[in-house]
Order: structure tokens, then sequence, then C-alpha cells
């Protein structure tokens, strides 16, 4: 899933200060998932904006409301019928979600409440970690399911580099070796003599090196 | 003894003492629906367990945990109570008793008194408010809580007693009150009257009576509580200044050591010592040392040992294993010095202490003897109940039962479980229990109001002066009655008494009102009430709201009545806007299925099955081997020499003749699902494994535990090395093996107390002397040793090791970390060891070597089982029940209970106990027709959930659950409605019943509605 | 501000602090009336909306109350509950109020005394930091 986190107060209030009426707008998606953008955030998100306005001295209308998807036209067209005298749109969902409404209402401005991330998963309550940088062309078959470009700070190919100490990558005692943890996991399978083939350099068009992607599917298609 | 006319038929359980244990076999008798009389010689039930701060093991404070039990047995409509009675004597036989009770006067009368304190107010000198050890604990701890809600007094102190009948409001007070006396009849009688401490006074070598700074464990828990006379701060009574330095000495009175001690161990005092140890040290962490004299450790409870542990290990609490010789104080000497020696010198050693505490055992008080004595039971030397084989609860008089610690010592733990046995085995004595249906009214259908424009009727009670003295509550509804929504707003006197209740009712009707507020007193105490009121007008019990005017407004803020009237105008209007928010709700109930599922075909298994198949319910009684019997058909005799076979093959024999138990043997469980009341668990059974499913209403455990079997000290190697099982096995179908043995070895602890298995096994000890004895009677020649790290002889036990030490058996004690070694040495077995005292390594050639291996859970079966059941386990895989001190024997899942050596290694008579309590247990459940889960319970919006896993991961039960259609799945029957995952779901999908945002939110709107409006 | 007289919202869990509350009564133990208390079943189930929507509609001080350490009713609600506290003071600071007008306290049922000195503690903590700014704005 995408995960985000909520952008410092201090910004969002610079973003909706011009406004008397905002429509604040959750995303039932990985944004609830990973607690940063669904009914509950968008609620304790008023309220703070609420506060922080009243307390210098102004005050605002917020509405506040979730779509099941804000990157899908069909839920965001739910909007339409409800919008009415809200002079701006501030969407605590992903990029992706901002991007749709602001093609959706073009003379409404719409700010992001939040900071895109990552795609990740749930390590346990509260925790999520970054797997995967989207480059098209997944190498996981070969890396025993640890990805080199998400993991490595390097994005490196063919093995760790000499800053690989104790199995921790030299930027922080925090972040793991990537190449330690295929290493592990291909002696765990029994494949250790993958390790001895050498990775061509990667082509990152398949990665966005190659302009915004896009797909197609022909089937379904219209 | 107002209303005689129930107190006519015999058809009841009489329950002499009103502590913990005798409130237990109350409740549980009253909730299997069976009726009570509980007498208690005090003003107010809760015995011993009232003064304690903090209990042992959880070292929680009791009166969040006591509390709900009084109140629960004041709610009880089969108990009545008789507080101020004693009992003069008892003739009849089991069946038909008729005892003769004799009450003290009050001079209050119960039925009216609201024990709002007026005449305390008035009068402190001769009302009764605090009894007990000092001013704090029994206000604290008797009062609110107390049970009766009643005040009493002490008439020959009063000067005016016209004035201070004129005090009350309630009119209450009747000095004219001469107690009563008479007959009643019953069924059974239970008796739990506790026992009393050990008063070292008259050891004059401890000082007790000269030192201030010398006090019994007892008085100590009162100056560390923080309810205590010092208000929670430790200091020494002898100068007021904070001890440094702190010792306790174990076995006060206890294990025939001083003068006047009993020969007994008390049992609990160990665990007791180090609870107080231990909440010392969390308080004063670096800035308090306190060391434990000892003789054993005697931590053999349900993971005690790990409790033992943690006091070592993390609180650096000092051990020595030592009996001080005496506590003295230098003249003008500030501190107290002690002098001992040590097992490792001869040396004495003088160290000085701030404190001491002495650790005193349990006695059986005068007053308890006599009340035997009337009871026409036989008694021991030490005056407890005589023994009177595997059964503990019987006494030597059909139909009197023993509970708790008169029946012999003990902690909370082992005293609740024998209070629901006494209930199993007395409520079966009653003849033809009377059913209740016909007692309850029937109550109007529930008006629908959902939709409707809310009508808010606001009922304010004056409670007396406790409300009406501080604000005037005329002006108080006139206010409240110009709120939205708020239809009448009216003043009712005391809101809880007959006449308002129906004055209420009638105002509901009459102006069609569809939510009720009632501001007067606290929630806690009177929901229940108020709801029962307006649902018998047809309202739902939800549609309440109760604004806390009296405990939390006039009885704080009385010198400050302005302040008063605003906030008691506040939290009414807060609870205005709450109820009309609420919405009715339903309690979730469940026909139940009346049969019941006893896995495990051990004593504890077939006694529990027999238990209720006997009071009339089916009984599958599955065990996994081919036999029932269990572990006991490997035992010979008990310690006290109880005939193990015998009793088996009698037990055997009653449960595969009773027609109400299907005994179910090969069979192993295989899947489960349903909720309490209505179970279905498959099973494969026989040599075909063919599958059955089982429908029932609860379910008891009783797994039972395994023989350890380690491989130490050449078991399995050399023959002449065996367990003590083994070895009684060989005493009593070989005794002229034994006959030859010129020195047996026995080595405890084998396999327990260790850093693999950290637990004692409870039972070793007591295995050790039972057959060292045994031998000695046989072989009278022989030279027997045991090796040990602490004996654990708790209880009466205690003095057959001290028969064991006078027969000749040599005790030695061994450290953990220097055990005894062994070698094979021409058939025989060479074990060395260091004596500690004579200070040298000795080796003696055994015949043979006997382990004490205890007995391990039976980890493939209790994971197994777990696994389908979704129960707890401890670390080392015993089921895990509720509460340990409260729901000893009731698991955490409703409708699952523990018996037997599947909760923890026991002792067969003790299993027993723990059988009959699951069986009174379960009848609790199986009594009633359905099964009310509540309706505080979380509810999901499958609309509004995105499966998200974190109200899964938050809950503390585990009872959410992602379902088959992708959303969050709560089941009502087994939420336990905190409201965490409400909280937490960051979808808002969640609400809790009865406490959803939307009435949080209204309550702070309309208290903030003038400030900021 | 000389008569300034703060709101404070206590939200107290049923089995101990709310407990407490009416011990203090039945024992007749003063605190300041300008303690407002909310019944919850457990302190984990106070929400962080809750808390900032109190101080929205005007509280100058609001504490959750719930069991002392290991006595959870639910286990660990008073645990949790003390995490959301941190985790909302924090915000308040973003926010731009005193961090310290919102406090995690724990209580047992029993400590009628305790639950008025800490009534007392903080009404006068919160009237030394004086009126929230949110108020003074409104009203």
């Amino acid at each position: 899933m995408i995960t985000a986190e909520r952008k410092p107060l201090e910004e969002i209030i610079e973003y909706i200060k011009p406004f008397k009426r905002i429509l604040l707008l959750g995303c039932n998606e990985c944004v609830t998932v990973c607690a940063a953008g669904g009914r509950k955030e968008v609620g304790l998100l008023a309220s703070g904006l609420q506060l922080a306005l009243l307390k210098s001295g102004s005050s605002i209308e917020i509405r506040e409301h979730t779509l099941e998807r804000q990157c899908d036209p069909e839920y965001v067209e739910e909007l339409v019928p409800m919008i009415g005298s809200e002079e701006a749109i501030l969407s605590m969902a992903c990029g992706c979600g901002v991007q749709q409404l602001a093609t959706r209402f073009k003379d409404k401005p719409v700010f992001p409440a939040l900071n895109t991330k990552f795609m990740g998963g749930s390590l346990s309550q509260g925790m999520w970690d970054e797997r995967c940088k989207g480059c098209g062309d997944c190498l996981l078959g070969l890396t025993g399911g640890i990805c080199p470009i998400a993991k490595c700070a390097k994005q490196l190919m063919n093995g760790p580099c000499g800053g690989s100490t104790d199995g921790k990558c030299e930027i922080s005692d925090d972040v793991e070796c990537a190449w330690q943890l295929i290493w592990n996991r291909l002696k765990a399978l029994g494949q250790e003599d993958r390790f001895l083939d050498i990775m061509p350099a990667k082509d990152w068009r398949s990665g966005g090196g190659g302009g915004p992607r896009k797909i197609i599917r022909e089937d379904l298609a219209e | 003894m107002q209303n005689t006319n129930t107190l006519q038929t015999s058809n009841r359980v009489l329950v002499v003492g009103g502590g913990l244990g005798g409130i237990r076999t109350a409740l549980d008798l009253a909730e299997a629906e069976k009726d009570v009389i509980l007498v208690d010689k005090a003003e107010n039930i809760g015995g011993l367990m009232t003064q304690l701060d903090r209990t042992f093991p959880t070292n929680n404070c009791d009166l969040c945990t006591l509390a709900p039990n009084l109140s629960e047995s004041g709610r009880q409509e089969h108990i009545s109570l008789l507080s101020m009675t004693t009992v003069q004597g008892v003739t009849g036989e089991k069946g038909n008793f008729t005892v003769s009770l004799k009450s003290a006067p009050r001079y209050i009368n119960l039925d009216k008194c609201t024990g709002c304190g007026a005449c305390y107010e008035a009068f402190p000198e001769c009302v009764r408010f605090s009894p007990g050890l000092d001013h704090r604990a029994p206000t604290c701890m008797r009062y609110p809580q107390a049970i009766p809600q009643a005040y009493s007094i002490e008439l020959d102190k009063c000067q005016d007693i016209e004035a201070l009948v004129k005090s009350c409001p309630a009119g209450a007070i009747n000095p004219d009150d001469l107690g009563s006396s008479g007959d009643i009849s019953c069924s059974a009688i239970v008796m739990s009257p506790g026992a009393s401490l050990f008063d070292p006074s008259g050891i004059d070598y401890l000082g007790y009576s000269e030192h201030p700074d010398v006090v019994t464990s007892l008085e100590y828990e009162r100056i560390l509580s923080a309810s205590g006379p010092t208000s929670g701060q430790l200091l020494r009574p002898s100068n007021g200044k904070q001890p440094k330095k702190i010792a306790w000495i174990q076995c006060i009175g206890s294990r025939g050591l001083q003068k006047g001690a009993a020969p007994y161990c008390s049992g609990a005092c160990c665990m007791f010592a180090l609870k107080e140890a231990m909440v010392t040290k969390e308080r004063f962490q670096e800035d308090i040392e306190t060391t434990i004299f000892y003789m054993d450790m005697r931590t053999f409870g349900k993971d005690y040992e790990l409790y033992y542990q943690r006091a070592k290990d993390d609180f650096g609490i000092r051990f020595i294993h030592s009996r001080p010789h005496s506590i003295l104080r230098q003249p003008g000497a500030e501190k107290l010095e002690m002098s001992y020696t040590t097992d490792e010198s001869s040396k004495l050693i003088t160290e000085e202490y701030d404190m001491v505490v002495l650790s005193t055992g349990f006695r059986v008080g005068d007053d308890v003897r006599d009340l035997a004595v009337k009871m026409g039971i036989e008694l021991n030397e030490s005056n407890f109940p005589a023994h009177t084989g595997l059964n503990q609860i019987a006494t030597s008089r059909p139909g009197i039962y023993v509970a708790g610690t008169f029946q012999g010592p003990k902690d909370i733990p082992e005293t609740m479980v024998q209070a629901s046995a006494a209930a199993c085995l007395a409520g079966k004595d009653i003849a033809a229990p009377k059913k209740s249906p016909d007692t309850k009214p029937l109550l109007p259908p529930e008006k629908h109001v959902v939709g409707e424009e809310p009508k808010v009727g606001v009922f304010i009670c004056d409670c007396g002066e406790n409300i009406g003295g501080v604000i005037d509550v005329e002006a108080l509804v006139e206010r409240v009655g110009k709120l939205p929504h708020v239809v009448v707003a009216q003043a009712e006197g005391h809101g809880c008494s007959r006449e308002s209740m129906d004055h209420i009712r009638s105002t509901i009707k009459e102006k069609g009102i569809n939510r009720v507020v009632i501001g007067g007193c606290s929630p806690r105490t009177h929901e229940t009430k108020f709801q029962d009121l307006i649902r018998q007008e047809g309202l739902n019990k939800y549609l309440l709201e109760m604004a806390n005017i009296r405990d939390q407004v006039t009885w704080v803020h009385a010198l400050q009545p302005e302040k008063a009237v605003k906030k008691a105008e506040e939290l009414i209007r807060m609870a205005v806007g709450a109820v009309i928010k609420a919405q009715p709700l339903a309690e979730h109930s469940l026909p139940i299925n009346k049969n019941v599922l006893v896995v495990g075909g051990g004593v504890t298994g077939m006694t529990s099955a027999l238990e209720l198949a006997e009071q009339g319910f089916k009984v599958y009684l599955a065990e996994k081997s081919p036999d029932l019997g269990g572990i006991a058909s490997q035992l010979r005799k008990t310690l006290e020499g109880d005939d193990v076979q015998a009793f088996l093959s009698s037990l055997i024999e009653k449960t595969m003749a009773n027609e109400n138990i299907e005994v179910i043997t090969g069979a192993i469980i295989v899947d489960h699902s349903g909720m309490p009341g209505m179970f279905t668990t498959g099973m494969q059974v026989g040599r075909q494994m063919f599958y059955r499913q089982i429908e029932h209403g609860v379910t008891i455990l009783a797994t039972g535990a395994l023989p350890n079997r380690p491989e130490q000290f050449m078991l399995d190697e050399c023959k002449e090395v065996v367990t003590q099982i083994e070895i009684q096995v060989l005493i009593e179908d070989q005794s002229e093996i034994v006959r030859q043995w010129e020195n047996v070895v026995m080595i405890q602890c084998v396999g327990s107390r260790t850093k693999d298995n950290p637990n004692c096994s409870r039972i070793c000890c007591q295995n050790a002397i039972k057959n060292s004895l045994r031998i000695l009677e046989i072989n009278p020649d022989a030279r027997v040793f045991v090796l040990y790290r602490d004996m654990r002889t708790y209880g009466f036990q205690e003095e057959y090791y001290q028969k064991a030490r006078e027969k000749g058996v040599i005790f030695v004690r061994y450290h953990q970390d220097n055990p005894p070694q062994v070698a094979s040495v021409d058939g025989k077995v060479d074990v060395s060891f260091t004596d500690i005292i004579l200070g040298r390594e000795i080796v003696v050639s055994a015949d043979c070597l006997c382990l004490s291996t205890g007995l391990v859970a039976d980890q493939d079966s209790t994971e197994e089982l777990a696994m389908i059941f979704k129960l707890p386990r401890t670390h080392d895989g015993f089921f895990l029940e509720d509460h340990v001190k409260l729901r000893p024997v009731d698991l955490p899942v409703p409708g699952f209970f523990v018996a037997g050596t599947a909760h923890s290694p026991k002792t067969i008579s003790e299993s027993l106990v723990q059988a009959r309590a699951v069986a009174s247990r379960a009848q609790t459940l199986l009594a009633k027709e359905f099964i009310n889960l509540g309706a505080a319970t979380a509810k999901v919006d499958s609309t509004r959930c995105a499966s998200c896993l974190i109200c899964v991961r938050a809950c503390p039960f585990d009872v959410p659950f992602i379902n088959a259609d992708g959303y969050s799945e709560i089941d009502p029957a087994k939420c336990h409605g905190c409201g965490i995952c409400a909280t937490e779901c960051p979808a808002k999908a969640i609400q809790l019943m009865q406490f959803e945002d939307d009435q949080i939110l209204a309550k702070l709107e309309q208290l903030f509605e003038e400030v900021v409006g | 501000m000389e008569n300034f007289e703060p709101v404070i919202v206590a939200f107290c869990c049923h089995y101990c602090a709310y407990t407490a509350a009416d011990m203090a009564g039945s024992q007749r133990l003063p605190y300041p009336s300008n303690v407002k208390i909310i019944r919850v079943p457990c302190s984990g189930k106070v929400d962080a909306l809750h808390i900032t929507k109190a101080f929205e509609k005007g509280a100058d001080g609001v504490y959750v109350a719930g069991c002392l350490d290991g006595d959870c009713h639910f286990k660990n609600g008073n645990d949790k509950a003390a995490k959301l506290v941190t985790y909302v003071q924090n915000y308040l600071e973003e926010i731009g109020l005193e961090p310290e007008r919102l406090e995690m306290v724990r209580i047992s049922a029993g400590m009628g005394d305790r639950f008025a000195l800490i009534a007392t503690e903080i009404t006068e903590k919160i009237r030394k930091l004086g009126p929230s700014p949110i108020k003074t704005v409104a009203a």
C-alpha cells in the first residue's frame, strides 16, 4: 500500500489561511490503513486546525468528508452534488488522490494535507516500512524476496558495499544492510550460488527514467 | 429477623462468615438459583481481606476487586444477609437443620438507612463507621462499598438519643432495637468463619510488646498502605522517620518453633512477606534495604516461584536462610539490633534494622472454635476441622461443609476455590430448590423511540440534606426544565425510595417521556436500579443517564454552594445532551444448552462430571486414553494414609453407573465453535477415529499433567535410580526389596525450579516425606537421606515433616549451583553432596536413589486444546485462569473452566476441591435459561470498515477478526466492552455501544454551552 | 486574571478513577469544582478527538485518569491511554497550546484522597497557566 504522514500543521495552515470555508477530504483506502488520512484523522485534523486558527484569532468553517477512494474518478464524482460554498479542498489522500481532485475540480484550489511517503507494508501495529520503489522490472525472484532497490541505500545490484558492518548499513545502525539480508535468505534457501551470477546494470527506463508511466489493459480499456 | 415467611423453608444453605470465601459461596449458590442465608458477626461483610492493601500474586488494590463482589452480593435476590449475627446452636441433620441465630442490635433499620452519613456527622462518637485497625481502612474499605450499606450505632455511648434519632433524615434510627434471636432451618451449612492471626506478644525475645518498630505483617500492611494510618507514608512507629532497613522474620507462631507456636505451616506467609518487601522496594527503590530471614521459602503455588525469583532478581530483596536469635534495642539506641548465624559459618552476625516485621501465621480463633463446637464438628488438635479423607470440604458432620482458612491455613486463591467447592456440595443437599421465574415481574414490551422527538424527563433527588442541604434543588429543577427537549423536570426527594420511584414511573407514563435523566448519586451504585425502573415503564434500559450530583458535587463542594449549584447544573446539562443521543440497545442474550463437556477422565474430571450429573445435568466425559483414572491409577496412598486405589475404583464405578454421564474414551478433540451456552465440539473417537460432534453449554478442562522425567542423575540409565511415583509402587507392591535397603537417597527439585522449568511442582516434598516414612515403617534400619533446596511441606504436611525428622530421616540442604553428584558403583549409586552445616563432602552409597521429579504440563495436549478452544496458557503450558484470586477456576473465555493439575501441579485432594469448584461455577451458568451478555459491546459499521486490521491488533482479548466478507467482525458474546478498538479505528467504523462518540461529544458540547456561548 | 476559574475535563475510567471520585465524595474530601468528570469504561476508550474537542469547546485543561500500572480491567487500556496522551500533547504543542494543559494520571479505586489531591493540583496548575488561548479568543 501507499503510506503517508500528516504535514506539519503550520504548512497546512499556510495553504488554507485565505479561505473561509474548506472541504477536508479523507480517503478510506491506503491512508486509512496507515492511520494518516481516514475518518479519524480527518476529525482530528479539523479539530486541530480549528484550534490553531481560533488561537490566532481567526476561524474557518471545515466540512469533513471521507471518500471510499480519492484516486478513482467515480468516487470523486460523488462530491460534485455536495460541494457548495467550499472555497478549497484539503485532501488527506496520497498524491494520487490530490491530483484526481485537482483534475476534477478545475476551479477550486486543492491542497495536500499529507506527505506521501512510500510503498510499503505493515511491520506491526503502528509501524510501516518501505518495500518497493516501483521500478517496473521486479528482481525479487533473484534476490530471495528482498528488494535491493528499495532496501539498499545505494540501490546496489551485486552485493553489499564496503559500508556493510555486522549486517548494518553505514547510514545508520537502525538500517539493515539489504545485501546481508539477501545473502542470509539465499543461504537459508540453499541458493548461495545465485550470488555468483552478475546482475547486469539496471534499465531504469521502466522505473520512470523514461518519463511518466501508464498501464493500458487493452481488453478492459475503452 | 423480619420476613419470617421466607425463613420457614429448609430449602436453602446457611453460610457462616461473610469474608471473601463466604461471599463467593453465597454468590455461587445464588447464581445457581439457590437460596442462601449469609450470616456474619461483623457490621458489614468483607472479612480479613478488607484490611489488606495489595494482595499477591497480582499486587493490585483489593478494593477494586472486592468491591464488585460485595455489591453483587448485595443485589442478589437469593441471598438474605444477616449481619451482626452469630450461630447459637445447630440441631437436625443434613437436609433439615435447625439453626438458632442471635443478632445484636444495630439500632438502625436497614430498610430505611440510605447510608447518607448524617448521623455520623452529628454524632461521630457513637456511630460505628470505622471498626478495624485505623481510621482510614474501614472508612475506605467498609464504606461506601460496605454491604449492607448502613451504619450501626453504639447506643451506650450516646448522650442525647432523641437528637441522634432526629439527625437521620430517613428516620432509620431505632433506639428501641433489642436485636433478635430465632431459629431458621436449612438443608446444609457452609462454615467459612476465617482465621485469626498469631499474637507474638508472648514471645519475649522478639520484643514485639516492647519495641514499637517490631510489627506484625498485617500491621506493616496497614502502615505501608496508601490508605493506612500514615496516609501512605512508610514511617517508623517509634519516631515517625522513614525506615532505611527492614527485616522480615518468617514462621512466627508457625512450624512449632516458638513458645505457643502451632505445629503446622501457615502456608501464606512467605508470599505475604515477599509481597510486602516487593511493594516496599517498588516505592523506595535504592532508598531502602529489605531482608527476609526464612527457614524454607514456600512459594509452591501457581507461578509463585517466579514471583520469588522476581523478588530476588528484579527487586534486589536480600534472603537469609536463618532464624535470628533475638531482637534487642540497646538503651538509648534508635535502631533494633538483631543477631543471627548463617549456613556458611557459625559466626554470630549482628545487624541493625529500623523495623522488623514478624510474619505471623494463622490460628483458629477462640470464637471460631466455640462455633465449631456448637456446630458439633470434630476438630484436630490445632482446632481446625479433623481430616475427613480426600474430601477437604467435608466435616465429621454430614451436611456441614467448611471452606477457607478455617479448613486449614491458606491464601486467597485457594480460599476462593474451596468456597466454590463448598457451594457445590451444600447446593446438592437442597432437596427441592425453588424455581424462581414466578417471582420475576412481567415486563411490558419496549416502546419504539427511534425517530421520535426526544422527550426528556429530569428527576433530581435532594437525598435528604445530602444534596438538598447544599444546593437549592427546586431552583435547579427550574433552570434545567428550560433545556431543549426537557419535557418535565421535577424534584424527587429520595429518588431511590419506593414512593419516589413510583412517582417517577407515573410521570414517565403521563408525560410520554422517552428518555430519562436522574440527578442524584453515582451510576456505579444506582444505575441498575433506575434502569430497571424505566424498563418497567416500557423504556429501553439504555435511555437513561445519571448525573452524579451527590458523590461528585454536593459531597465534595459543600463549602462552595454557588459553585456546587453551577456544577450540578452543568452535569445535568451534560446528561441531557447525552441521553438525547442515546439509542435503545439490545442486551445480547442466548438460550443455554445445559449439557456439559468434561475433557479428561482422571479423578478431577470424573468428580466434576459426577457432581454435575447428580444435579441432573447431562455430562459428556471425554478421555483421550482408553481408560479412566489418569495419573491416580499409579498412586497408592496419600501422605495422610488415604487409600487412592480404593477411592479411584469406587469413583470409576460411580461414573460408569451414572445415567447422566456418557463416558467417551479414546476421544481426541479436533474442532470447536459456538459461544457460551451453545458450544459445538467435534472429536475423533476410538481406534477407527470416527468423528462425532457434541453440543454443550459449558466446557470443563481436567486434562491433568504429566509426571516429569528429566534426563538427570542417571534416571533411565541405572536401574537403582527411580522417581517418587516408582518408589511408592515398590514400597506398596514389593516391600521385600525395600526391606533389603541400607541407604536410600532422595533428591528434591529434579527438573523443577530450574532454568528450563522454573516453577515448583508443589507435590514432591510431601511425596518424599510420605515415602520416607513408609520406608522406615517397613525397614526401620534403613537410612533415608533427603537432599532438598527448600522443604515445602505447607499446612498440616509440616507435621509429617516433623515426624520424619523425629524418625531419623536425614534432611540435607543443597544449593542449586552445587547439586549432588551421582555415580553407579557395583549395583549401587554413590551420591556425593556437600553438607552445608558440616562444611564437607559426604558420599552415600545408596541402594536406591529416588528423584523427586514432580509434574509438568502436558504440553502437546494443552497446546492443541488451547488452539482449538482459543485459551491462553502459562509460559510453562498450564491453562491460565481468568483471575488468580477472583475467578481462579474460570478461564478467560466465558463458559470454560479448568480444574486439577491442568491448572497447576497439586495433590489429589486439592484437585478434588477444584473439581467441585468448577462444578459449582458451571452451575452458575447452567441454572439460567438465557445468558445475558450486556449491551456495552463494540459494533462495526461494515460500510466504513477499511479492513486495516488495526482493531484486530489493538483488542486486548483478540476478539475482532476480518470475516469472509472482508470486514472486521466483533462477536458481542466475546467483546469485553473496553472500547479500545473504537478509539483506534482509523476509519471510525467502530462504536462502543453505550459510550458512542456522539454521546461523549454531546457531553462536551453541553458542558461548554454557556462558557463559550 | 484575578478571578480566573478554569474548566477542566477529567475523563475517568469507570473501574478506578471514577470510583475514586465517588470515594472522595463519601469521605467528603473537597476538591475544586472546576473538574468535570466524564465517565468512560476504560481510559483506553478516550479518543484523541475527545481531547481536542474539549479544548475546542473551551476547556482550559484536560486529564485522562486510568488505573494503576498493571491494574487495567482490560489488560492494557491504561498504557494505551498514556501513549495517546503523549501523542496528543505533541499535537497540542504543534497547534500552539501548552502541552501541560493535558495530563495522564493513574488512580486506583480506593484512592479517594489521591483523586482529590490530583484534582486540586491540576486545577492549580491550570490556574497558573491562565485561560486557554482558545477560549480567550472565542469569548
